[in-house]
């Protein structure tokens, strides 16, 4: 057998077997990968080197994932977040209005950086809502203690980009726990208006009940 | 003793045929002869598959799949150091700080478990094995090695003296001698002069031995010799976090010299101490192939390079990162090797593609964990002014609470995905 036809079949071999494994965009990235190898073409378009924002962002996936997309249950996922919503933040953060020790520092580096090209990577990424599971009964309660929230946030948790109201499907239950809870106490963003009614909510409802609501709003997608 | 011929070679380690298996190289040392894997085009070559080196690895192959990534790293498996820390308190298993090299492969990253010997920069070459990987840029990220000679026995003691600072068959040791430690004993930690890996790793360790005596020995004694004139990172909240461990002594300015695991005692320039268990943390250097290669500055310690590109200032060609660098003004941490292997890859895609390698700086974020639920945090922002790494600013939580321990969980989850995956 030549090497051609060796190389050809093995790389046939991998690429079902991937194909078995990945969902519809990884084969298409793993079929082109394979092929690309194996015939040496430079047929790629403009690469990710110089997709607006791209290269600015990459300090940022160590907490928040890759493009965004977080997979942890602390660190909230920004990928698909309205990019007004998210240069507020930053503006926020690095004024200490939102208080975050490790977010300030990094909204200073993000401002350096460029925040209207990083805002706008990580608002055109395709949001993969969080991996974790919660559990059932959880879901259920917070689906019941949700319609409060509903009134801002829409019926599907999707937020209103027009008041820059965030959107919350599919985010990871523990940063919408503890946003919750720093909520009630007022520990974020102290004094500002637009968060008063929000607060005021918050104070209503107990502290078990944030699990719940998180639980629910995780699982919206 | 086999010699594995070429094509079964390749066909093994997934290397020569474009393909993404790069299936480990059990057992093929004797295969690796001469230009085992010539190369076909644009090729990276990134030596350690730590937390700099991995990341590198897979950004590279993300930035641009026509570049070929070999990467060599003699370890079969990844162990978390930071985290590791709780192993030794009873809180982790060493098994949750351990990952394969699975999600590498997947992105297209061919893996050679074995050590690069020397590199040939002249050549643009790793030698391994009797043979030798060609490469258009190098990127090293060795990590540390320490410098036994710095402290008397502990050379040839390497087996009872354990150091626990490379994440991995020590830190069970450790947490096996600690717990068969009787109650009543002395734990002994010694911690070298600045500049070393994980600046604020030995006073969480102190916090979570403290911790661990606390709730399981009470009668026990840490002894905390520090070499260094004060606690040197998070010491305002490292401080705090003691008050709840009056078992803690804590000696500055006390540099180990010797130790003898004969008479089970520790010397330092005024004093001997007895121990019943003993961790020396020897002093460090950048790894040995940053040493063999001339990658090191005039203290043979450690490797100065380009703030933008992380190109060493003595080889062309070849990038070094992590914890074997000096003279940014960064810690020797996992967040920020992480970060300059991000920045790395796209230097170097850049450099390989003839554009401008981009302006960008790394940050680092770093937990610390003062109890088996209560953590602390450091975070540094950095910015490029005029070709060099400035810090813009530095943040620490006011104070220890379980909801910043979650957070540090969030981070390991969120960052060695950003490694691995």
């Amino acid at each position: 057998m030549s090497a051609m036809r060796l190389a050809m079949r093995l790389a046939m071999r991998l690429i079902m077997r991937l194909a078995m494994r990945l969902t519809p965009p990884g084969i298409a990235l793993a079929a082109a990968l394979a092929l690309g190898a194996l015939t040496g073409s430079a047929a790629h378009a403009a690469g990710p080197l110089d997709e607006r924002g791209a290269l600015q962002s990459v300090t940022c996936t160590a907490c928040h994932g890759q493009a965004g997309n977080s997979r942890s249950g602390a660190m909230p996922i920004i990928a698909g977040q309205d990019a007004a919503y998210l240069k507020k933040q930053i503006a926020d953060y690095a004024a200490g209005k939102r208080l975050s020790a490790e977010m300030e520092p990094y909204a200073k580096q993000v401002l350096n950086l460029g925040v209207d090209d990083v805002a706008a990577y990580f608002a055109s990424r395709r949001r993969e809502p969080t991996p974790i599971q919660a559990p059932a009964d959880a879901v259920a309660r917070g689906r019941s203690a949700a319609a409060q929230c509903a009134a801002c946030h829409g019926p599907q948790g999707q937020g209103d980009v027009a008041k820059l109201i965030p959107s919350l499907a599919g985010q990871a239950p523990g940063y919408l726990r503890e946003q919750m809870l720093l909520f009630k106490q007022d520990r974020r963003s102290p004094g500002d208006p637009a968060l008063t009614a929000l607060k005021a909510l918050m104070k209503t409802i107990p502290d078990e009940t944030f699990g719940d609501l998180a639980a629910y709003y995780s699982s919206l997608r | 003793m086999s010699v594995v011929t070429r094509r079964a070679f390749l066909r093994s380690s997934g290397l020569g045929l474009g393909v993404l298996a790069g299936a480990g190289l059990a057992g093929c040392a004797t295969a690796i002869k001469g230009d085992f894997a010539p190369k076909k085009g644009p090729r990276v070559v990134v030596i350690g598959g730590g937390w700099g080196g991995a990341t590198a690895a897979k950004y590279v192959r993300l930035l641009d799949p026509n570049i070929e990534v070999v990467l060599i790293e003699p370890n079969r498996k990844f162990i978390s150091c930071p985290f590791s820390n709780l192993v030794l308190a009873g809180v982790r298993t060493i098994d949750s700080l351990t990952m394969g090299y699975g999600g590498l492969r997947k992105h297209g990253v061919r893996i050679i478990h074995e050590t690069a010997t020397a590199i040939e920069p002249d050549q643009k070459r790793v030698r391994l094995g009797e043979g030798y990987l060609q490469y258009d840029r190098l990127v090293v990220s060795p990590g540390v090695d320490f410098q036994w000679e710095q402290v008397e026995g502990l050379a040839q003691n390497q087996d009872k003296v354990l150091h626990a600072w490379k994440a991995g068959p020590q830190t069970v040791q450790l947490a096996q001698q600690l717990a068969s430690m009787p109650d009543g004993g002395v734990f002994v930690l010694s911690i070298p002069l600045a500049a070393y890996r994980c600046p604020p790793g030995p006073y969480e360790r102190t916090s979570l031995v403290a911790w661990y005596l606390k709730t399981n020995k009470p009668k026990s004694k840490l002894i905390v010799l520090d070499a260094n004139q004060n606690i040197i990172s998070k010491a305002a909240l490292f401080r705090a976090a003691w008050q709840a461990y009056p078992n803690i002594d804590y000696r500055p300015a006390s540099r180990v010299i010797a130790v003898d695991p004969g008479s089970k005692e520790v010397r330092t320039e005024f004093d001997k101490i007895r121990y019943d268990v003993v961790n020396v943390i020897p002093p460090q250097r950048a790894g040995a192939i940053a040493v063999q290669a001339d990658l090191v500055g005039g203290d043979k310690r450690w490797c100065e390079v380009n703030h933008v590109t992380y190109e060493s200032v003595k080889q062309p060609g070849i990038h070094v990162i992590g914890d074997a660098t000096i003279g940014l003004p960064v810690p020797k941490s996992g967040n920020v090797a992480n970060a300059m292997g991000k920045i790395t890859a796209a230097s170097v895609v850049s450099l390989i593609n003839g554009k401008q390698p981009p302006s960008l700086a790394p940050g680092n974020t770093c937990y610390s964990w003062v109890s088996d639920r209560e953590a602390i945090a450091v975070v540094n922002a950095y910015r490029i002014e005029n070709g060099k790494v400035v810090q813009i600013e530095q943040k620490l939580t006011p104070a220890q609470s379980p909801l910043v321990a979650e957070r540090a969980v969030g981070w390991t989850q969120s960052i060695w995905a950003d490694i691995l995956a």
